[in-house]
């Protein structure tokens, strides 16, 4: 029998063997801290001659469990910008809060600021997103990643459209046409048919890329395991953002359903 | 207050025999030299106004901003010394990013100005401090729509929340005003500063408790009234400074904003026109006497 | 589920083994809902708390009080819920103090949240909150295993409600009469205690309006039609 204080309470070694303190973390090199629990989907976006579309599903999963199905995952900022965010929706809404608070700290600088300096002034998207890819990168040398893929668009400081992206990594680009998640895969192809190049999305109109927008979305319905036909859809131009927060896919295509039979030589 | 403290204004919290804290007082002297704040609490919104005094023909016109934004919908005006009034609207700033940390919804004005009254008067307790030398004029709106947690997602029933109370308003809007010693009351009208007599005698002809005024009105009164109030620092050049805040239908949508420069002139002239209005009548009552 | 030495009493009745407690202790296993209605809020659940196989309580109440008619569902680990519950009615009753008037459904959902989002790596907690104040009447919060916050207008969780979001779906209607929602719930409890192994017991329920907390107890020796006194 161990008879000193520290054995107290605790499971007799010479019956059990030694207690395995590795169950209480103290000390040994950082873990990540986190998996994803609820997660959104695909987050999609591209360029046009005045602005930017940007379009995600309401869905939040559980595992494969389509949980939760009012979600909105696109975040307008300040009123220029729209955030779309992939992955983790408590890292989004922790992401969001954050967000709102910045836009509280913007509006210090009251009416004033924006008189002098017009548009300058405010904080655009294009520095939203090096905020937030170094928030993003930050967080990952923590070993305490924030678990999302975001897209960006809005205005830089000439007043172009913007769009861009950061993940859980800290890893960022832009590109006149982005995608997150499965999106990379499977909406990223038909977006870079229309603006593979500036050029070719300045020549976009926006009604030409809402249509892209809509098709690719229906690309991921039919091929994504964790997407819904319910979707956000938000188009930033200079006169701010328009959000449309319970659209439907339309015209889908199943009818030709019809002609598969068996699946070799069956004809009936 | 013209009694000298005969030793016991020496340190902050001393109480003299017959139980004043001259400290305190004189902190009250620092705000009856700054230019003149009022906020008027109307039936649709709040209004601020500050007697900006132009203590240099080098400042830039319409910049050194003296009304500040704390939080979205609130709003914070001072008469005193000015660099006190900066640390008051950090530390404001402060206490409602910390409700909303652990709330996740805006600070209501009332609890703003709580704990605000709590901050000036801890500053009238210790040997190592003195008290703050502004009287602060904090201004809300408290949103009358129901309150969203900040970040939630999901909409709850369409039909909206069943087993509401009846009848029943909240939010609105709000004014306080915090003086040095922590004092602080809610009001229909305020007024701070230098010209403070003046201005509240103008704002209690306003019959502010009826609720009658609208906040187009109210704008146009706090012109009228800073320029009533300057006639005790005539000798001084002044800009006025204004802000407002209304309901989310009204025309800030809920948001302390700066009043749009188009108002605020419109307002200023016809503060300007009722002045002369009014000396033209002191004028010709004059004589009336002299023919009787 | 095996049943060695671990997971059992040894001799002496006092040394558990320590393995065994961290693993299984004390399951997730459970069927939780609530649902909002005309007047307010509803809340019910199972009673079975189980460690593996075994019922470690067939009675337990999983519907918590965290103030006046703010109440919450636990599933997930009954040592962690329980310890979240324990802070947010602390904290609800300091600011219930403070201001002078009752915390709205609000506060204690962004309190519950702030917890379960900070904790997130520690804690096994999926709760449903459900409350009703004057100003905004009955609300619906998920707060599922990650610490993310749902509104909703009703909410299903634990491992027995995978069997019902066909029921649910199919029979939710919004805004129902107080005698049709207890039944709604108790049909779709009734659900998932049949096919969840680790939901059983009796049926409990809370009922939150303007009249304040009213409790439901519907025993399984009497089909759970009659509401027990």
């Amino acid at each position: 029998m161990d008879h000193r204080p520290q054995a107290w309470g605790r499971p007799r070694d010479d019956v059990y063997g030694a207690y395995d303190y590795s169950y209480l973390q103290s000390g040994g090199p950082k873990q990540m801290t986190q998996s994803p629990v609820v997660t959104g989907t695909s987050v999609i976006g591209i360029k046009f001659k005045d602005g930017v579309i940007l379009a995600a599903d309401n869905l939040a999963s559980y595992g494969s469990l389509a949980r939760f199905t009012d979600v909105k995952r696109l975040r307008v900022f300040l009123g220029t910008s729209v955030v779309g965010f992939g992955g983790d929706v408590s890292d989004m809404q922790y992401l969001d809060r954050h967000l709102n608070e910045l836009a509280i700290d913007e509006s210090y600088e009251g009416g004033g600021a924006q008189e002098e300096h017009g548009e300058k002034g405010k904080l655009n998207a294009a520095n939203l997103h090096t905020y937030l890819h170094k928030l993003m990168y930050r967080r990952r040398n923590d070993f305490d990643p924030l678990w999302n893929q975001v897209l960006v668009a809005g205005l830089d400081a000439a007043g172009k459209p913007h769009l861009s992206s950061v993940d859980l990594r800290g890893t960022a680009f832009t590109s006149p046409s982005l995608a997150t998640g499965f999106g990379a895969a499977l909406a990223q192809p038909i977006m870079r048919k229309y603006a593979a190049t500036e050029e070719d999305a300045a020549r976009l109109t926006r009604d030409q890329a809402v249509k892209v927008v809509q098709d690719c979305m229906k690309v991921l319905y039919y091929r994504d395991a964790r997407s819904l036909d319910k979707y956000s859809i938000a188009v930033v131009t200079k006169d701010g953002v328009e959000l449309k927060e319970d659209e439907q896919l339309e015209k889908q295509s199943w009818a030709f359903a019809e002609q598969i039979r068996g699946y070799g030589t069956q004809t009936v | 207050m013209t009694s000298i403290g005969t030793g016991y204004d020496l340190a902050n919290s001393i109480f003299s025999p017959d139980g004043r804290n001259f400290q305190v007082e004189y902190a009250v002297k620092a705000v009856e030299n700054g230019g003149t704040s009022i906020g008027i609490r109307c039936k649709d919104g709040v209004v601020l106004a500050v007697e900006k005094v132009v203590t240099s023909k080098l400042l830039k016109q319409g910049a050194n901003k003296r009304i500040a934004t704390v939080d979205r919908h609130l709003g914070v005006v001072y008469s005193g010394m000015i660099p006190d009034g900066r640390h008051f609207i950090d530390r404001a700033r402060d206490e409602s990013r910390s409700w909303r940390d652990t709330f996740k919804t805006p600070i209501p004005t009332a609890d703003l100005a709580s704990r605000m009254g709590g901050y000036m008067q801890a500053y009238t307790l210790y040997q190592s401090v003195r008290p703050f030398g502004i009287t602060a004029i904090v201004g809300g709106f408290d949103s009358e729509l129901e309150a969203a947690v900040d970040g939630v997602v999901g909409s709850g029933p369409s039909v909206g929340a069943g087993g509401k109370a009846a009848g029943k308003k909240y939010g609105g809007p709000f004014l306080y005003m915090i003086e040095p010693s922590g004092l602080y009351w809610g009001y229909y009208g305020a007024a701070t500063g230098k010209g403070r007599q003046a201005a509240k005698a103008e704002l209690e002809k306003l019959d502010l408790g009826s609720g009658a005024l609208s906040l187009l009105d109210a704008v146009k009164e706090a012109a009228r009234i800073i320029y009533v109030a300057h006639d005790d620092n005539k000798d001084k050049e002044f800009e006025l400074e204004m802000s407002w805040i209304s309901g989310a239908d009204g025309p800030t949508k809920g948001l302390h904003q700066e009043v749009p420069k188009a108002l605020r002139e419109e307002a200023e002239r016809l503060a300007k026109k009722s002045l002369e209005d009014e000396d033209d009548d002191d004028e010709k009552k004059e004589d009336d006497k002299m023919q009787e | 589920m095996e049943f060695g030495n671990s997971g059992c009493l040894s001799e002496d009745g006092i040394h558990v083994d320590m393995d065994r407690l961290k693993k299984g202790e004390v399951n997730l296993g459970t069927s939780i809902m609530a649902v909002t209605f005309k007047d307010g809020v509803i809340l019910g659940a199972d009673s079975r708390t189980t460690t593996g196989a075994y019922i470690a309580n067939r009675v337990t109440d999983k519907l918590t009080r965290v103030n006046d008619t703010i109440w919450c569902c636990r599933s997930g680990s009954a040592a962690d819920t329980q310890a979240v519950a324990d802070i947010v009615q602390y904290q609800l009753g300091l600011f219930a103090m403070m201001n002078g008037k009752p915390p709205t459904t609000q506060t204690a959902v962004s309190i519950f949240q702030d917890i379960c989002y900070a904790n997130k790596d520690r804690l096994s907690a999926g709760l449903i909150v459900a409350g009703w104040d004057e100003r905004h009447g009955g609300q619906v919060y998920s707060i599922p295993l990650g610490g993310s916050l749902h509104k909703q207008s009703y909410a299903i969780g634990g491992s027995g409600s995978t069997y019902i979001y066909g029921f649910c779906d199919a029979n939710w209607k919004e805004g129902m009469e107080e005698e049709d929602a207890v039944n709604f719930v108790k049909e779709a409890l009734k659900e998932a205690i049949k096919w969840d192994g680790s939901s059983g017991g009796v049926i409990r329920m809370v009922v939150l309006t303007e009249k304040g907390a009213d409790r439901h107890l519907y025993l399984p020796d009497t089909e759970y039609q009659v509401r027990h006194e």
